[in-house]
């Protein structure tokens, strides 16, 4: 009996033993997976657009070099013009966004107001640019809520007026539409940076110092507080304008077609009839690439500049440059957005009810769920497939992340600068650029695997911001909780596992509903991995964005919006229970 | 309580138990989504031919190319697929698409990649255009569709709509789905019939009509099919009194001899026509659907569709107010057939005929034609049918905004589909970049 128990430890201790060690090694082996998980997609992507882009495509019995491809490019009416067209929507939105940003933030810094603003905004960041550009839509077309709200008995409009929103020529729209959707983000992402508590608590003095120096407020903000903020924000910054300059369901939806931008060109040719004109998209591709690599090295450029101007200004000891003219202008502004914001989603909420709403009525003249019950009737399968994509991409990338902050820690060596670099990868390459060919490569490998494919390519875009909003609290952690349960020989694993997961609870919650919000809201990749056959709530949204109805579209905008919102509920929500829970 | 106690049962599994886990979700992904394969030698007799199809096209999946942009259109596929799950236990899998060509370059890319019995592609909505490419391609499945039971409810020997696309023979490449032509609606409130503003009945008196009310009538941008169709229906009028020579170009393949020739007339009227357009012409629309909503939104007066019933199924959706009345023009009415095509490398041709039979039987027939579900009017001839199966058509009183019985007077043909492509790169060139 007792030989009996005395081997069964001895054998469960062995166990134990050989446990642990395939823990660490799965853990240090993560990164390099990740790396690999990252790179080989994206740069076997390029590398596929980049071949036939010169020519050389066996497909189609092209196997000549030459620049074929990029003499057609040239050839295309009005190819400047979408260049033009996808840099300046690209750069001004950006430079628009952050302007915003950097005001709302000196202007609130320190303030009740900027957790109020945030509060506002945040919700903003979990609607997907589709159902954003659908609610922009609907409020600044000649038959809008705007035109709606002063007509008739101010403009005398009986039919709506002849207008340029949105499909404008010049990409008023879109530009309207991405600031609106990348200011919240960017916002965020300096809130986020500002609530470190080490370099946050810093800034807070030394912007309480400033103001009693007698530096009013702004421009402590901008003296004290930026220049320490802004190395910080240059990623998220690059990321926006990457998206912005590339991306193609904004100016689907609101931007001009006579000509389109290059992205929504490109994309135009890589399905057209004609293959050989995957050519032609292939050297659009690399143009895009281009494009938005001399925007980036632009924004760099122009950073160093005002830096070098700006450095006898820090230090100049102005106190006041005008603040309480700009701290007005900032509150009118900031008002303005959030009531357009407000506006925009009311309208989509009335159309998805409306019965009978002809212009110029404000208000529908009945409501009716007809078109909640014929959307939902038909929404069952795209339901399906963004909820079951959404959840295999999340978990798997939650679990990756984990396991690589996990190793850093377990190594005690921060990740390279070259892997920090690398997992923003996928936000900072144009996805038009390298998803052509990664879906080439792909058909390849295999045809029939749809799903696989899609939930693959979702991961490329979730991976990131899963790390990204996990990696702060991850190391962040008390360093002491684990020692001391180490010291009370807790293997490793069981260190992961029991003291540090729990302690993680909310964050990881919160990167789950990050990273479901990012793959319900992905329609490029999904269109492409998927050939089409995986249809999501995004996909559909963005094909009736389009289409016959409103109310259609605002009901698949709503349900776009839903789904995301529903997940950082739960996530902000069951933290909340569990702890009360265990408080008793 | 109950909840926390779950942390220390959870931790009490490894990690790479979770790793494990994932993998294993994606593995049921990807075996769900992946597709069986059936190949099946066909034999001479059609009855047996049938019957060996119908057992062996039983129990597959049907991945059904279609444009998914109108919720109606959506809708009726969806009951087609329930219809043949109880039947066949097939799954029809509509794929919605915003262009069919899309489509195409997917079978394309299929055939370069050397796929030639697994496509993804099992059935496709089809005409005009797309048609011709994948026949000249050959990229669809031959001599199958004239085998089809219900083939001979549409009277093929009698009724060259069903067996013409646009002037190409198909060949049996294609079965007739429903039939459209061209017709016009306008909104009654924006358009009140008094002298000086009555919605236009021929060509000119659109330009005249959109001259004096500038900003109320626009067409979809080409290659969109309604947008051609309306380029097709001018270039046709336009020739209605060209001398014999010059209008039989029109049935003859676009050359670079005859193009200039024959599309002159037509830029000449478009010169005129696009400044008095929406947005002065130098915006279109991306397609039928957005100038459908633009109809909704009046920022446009006058409209035409493909599919008339789709205008009183609209306004009982709520989708158009109650003042839209259609009505047919009276130098004539573009007409055509749509038709299901399967692709030459389909994985489940067997299946995509038993679909492609269904949708022509006449309860689907019957069922599509109504004006609460899609209106698409039928291919299949009256006289083909059974009374039981004519009582099917009957419809009861007409909704008024949808079009008079017998109110097109004359049908136009569709030139040959080369001149499709004639069309759009003289768009193109000419209109494509607004200056």
């Amino acid at each position: 009996m007792s030989a009996l128990s005395k081997d069964k430890t001895a054998s469960s201790a062995r166990a134990a033993h050989h446990k642990t060690d395939r823990f660490t090694r799965l853990v240090k082996y993560s990164p390099r997976f990740l790396l690999a998980l990252l790179i080989l997609p994206v740069l076997g992507g390029l590398l596929s657009v980049l071949l036939p882009a010169f020519g050389w495509a066996p497909a189609l019995e092209q196997t000549t070099i030459g620049l074929q491809g990029f003499k057609a490019l040239w050839q295309t009416p009005g190819i400047t013009q979408m260049a033009t067209l996808s840099v300046a929507t690209g750069l001004i939105s950006t430079l628009l966004a952050f302007l915003m940003t950097l005001m709302i933030l000196a202007a609130f810094f320190n303030s009740l107001w900027l957790n109020r603003i945030e509060r506002l905004l945040s919700p903003i960041l979990v609607i997907p640019h589709a159902a954003a550009a659908i609610a922009v839509g609907f409020l600044i077309a000649p038959s809008g809520m705007f035109s709606r709200l002063v007509s008739p008995w101010l403009t005398g409009w009986e039919l709506a007026p002849h207008g340029i929103f949105p499909h404008d020529p010049y990409g008023i729209s879109i530009i309207l539409g991405l600031t609106l959707k990348e200011l919240p983000f960017l916002l965020l992402m300096a809130l986020g940076v500002l609530a470190q508590p080490e370099l946050g608590k810093k800034l807070r003095q030394q912007h309480k110092v400033a103001l009693n120096l007698g530096y009013r407020p702004m421009t402590a903000f901008f003296k004290v507080v930026l220049p320490n903020l802004y190395p910080l924000l240059r990623l998220p910054i690059f990321a926006v304008l990457a998206y912005a300059s590339a991306s193609v369901e904004m100016p689907l939806i609101l931007g001009p077609n006579t000509p389109p931008t290059l992205a929504v060109a490109i994309m135009n040719w890589f399905n057209d009839v004609d293959l050989n004109l995957r050519i032609k998209a292939s050297a659009g591709a690399v143009l895009q690439l281009a494009l938005t690599g001399s925007l980036l090295a632009l924004w760099l450029a122009c950073e160093k500049t005002i830096k070098t101007l700006c450095s006898d200004l820090l230090t100049n000891g102005q106190r006041d440059y005008g603040g309480d003219f700009w701290h007005k202008v900032i509150i009118v502004l900031t008002t303005l957005v959030i009531g357009f914001i407000l506006l925009a989603l009311m309208g989509l909420v009335m159309w998805s009810v409306a019965g009978f709403w002809r212009f110029p009525a404000a208000l529908p003249e009945q409501l009716v769920l007809l078109h909640f019950q014929s959307a939902l009737m038909q929404m069952g399968s795209p339901l399906f497939n963004t909820l079951t994509i959404g959840l295999v991409t999340t978990i798997f990338a939650v679990v990756l992340t984990l396991l690589c902050l996990e190793s850093e820690q377990l190594t005690a060596k921060p990740l390279s600068r070259f892997t920090s670099l690398i997992i923003y990868l996928p936000l900072l390459v144009p996805s038009i650029a390298f998803l052509f060919g990664l879906v080439w490569l792909q058909q390849l490998i295999n045809n029939q695997t749809a799903f696989f494919n899609v939930a693959f390519t979702h991961l490329l875009f979730v991976l990131p911001y899963v790390f990204l909003s996990l990696s702060s609290s991850y190391r962040r952690l008390d360093p002491r909780f684990s020692n001391v349960a180490a010291s009370l020989g807790a293997t490793p694993c069981k260190v992961f596992l029991q003291v540090k997961l729990p302690q993680l609870f909310a964050p990881i919650l919160i990167a789950a509903a990050l990273g479901l919000a990012i793959s319900f809201g992905q329609y490029l990749p999904t269109l492409l991995a998927g050939g089409g056959r995986i249809a999501t709530i995004t996909t559909e949204a963005v094909t009736l964005a389009n289409g016959a109805s409103r109310r259609t579209s605002a009901v698949y905008a709503i349900m776009q919006i839903a789904l995301p919102l529903i997940g950082f509920i739960l996530a902000w929500v069951l933290p909340k229970c569990f702890f009360k829970s265990a408080r008793r | 309580m109950p909840v926390i106690k779950s942390w220390p049962t959870l931790t009490r599994y490894r990690s790479y138990w979770v790793a494990l886990f994932v993998f294993l979700g994606i593995c049921v992904g990807i075996s769900s989504s992946t597709a069986v394969t059936n190949t099946v030698a066909s034999t001479d007799e059609d009855q047996s031919y049938w019957q060996q199809m119908e057992t062996h096209g039983k129990n597959q999946d049907v991945y059904f190319y279609a444009w998914g942009g109108d919720a109606q259109i959506n809708a009726y596929i969806q009951w087609a697929a329930e219809q043949i799950k109880s039947q066949y236990n097939i799954n029809l899998v509509h794929v919605k698409f915003s262009d069919t060509s899309e489509a195409v370059s997917r079978v394309l890319a299929e055939k370069s990649a050397n796929n030639n019995s697994q496509g993804s592609v099992d059935l496709v909505w089809i005409n005009g255009a797309n048609f011709a490419t994948m026949s000249e391609h050959s990229l669809l499945l031959k001599h199958w569709s004239n085998k089809l039971p219900n083939f001979a409810l549409t009277d093929p020997d009698n009724n060259p709509a069903v067996t013409f696309d646009f002037g190409i023979p198909t060949e049996g490449m294609e079965a007739p789905w429903g039939q459209a032509s061209l017709t016009f609606y306008y909104d009654n409130l924006a358009i009140d019939g008094s002298a000086t503003n009555r919605p236009p009945t021929t060509l000119n008196e659109i330009l005249s009509w959109s001259a004096q009310h500038p900003g109320r009538f626009s067409y979809p941008k080409p290659p969109d099919f309604l947008g051609m169709s309306f380029l097709k229906y001018a270039l046709v009028t336009l020739h209605q009194n060209s001398p014999e020579n010059i209008k039989s170009q029109l049935n003859q393949p676009a050359t670079d001899q005859n193009t200039a020739l024959v599309l002159t007339p037509l830029w000449d009227f478009l010169d005129k026509l696009h400044p008095t357009l929406w947005r002065k012409g130098e915006h279109f629309m991306q397609n039928g659907a957005q100038m459908r909503r633009l109809v909704d939104d009046t920022e446009l007066s006058l409209a035409f569709t493909f599919s008339a019933p789709e205008v009183p199924a609209a306004v009982q959706r709520y989708d158009f107010p109650e003042s839209i009345r259609s009505y047919a023009m009276d130098d004539g009415s573009l007409s055509n057939t749509h038709f299901v095509a399967i692709p030459y490398n389909a994985s489940h041709p067997q299946s995509a005929q038993l679909v492609a039979n269904f949708l022509l039987s006449p309860t689907a027939q019957a069922h599509k034609q109504k004006a609460s579900v899609w209106g698409d009017k039928t291919v299949l001839i009256q006289s083909t049918l059974n009374n039981d199966q004519q009582a099917l058509f009957k419809t009861s009183e007409p909704h008024p905004s949808a079009l008079p019985f017998n109110s097109i007077k004359r049908t136009l043909s569709e030139p040959h589909p080369s001149w499709v492509d004639a069309i759009m790169q003289g768009w193109e060139m000419r209109y494509g970049v607004s200056q």
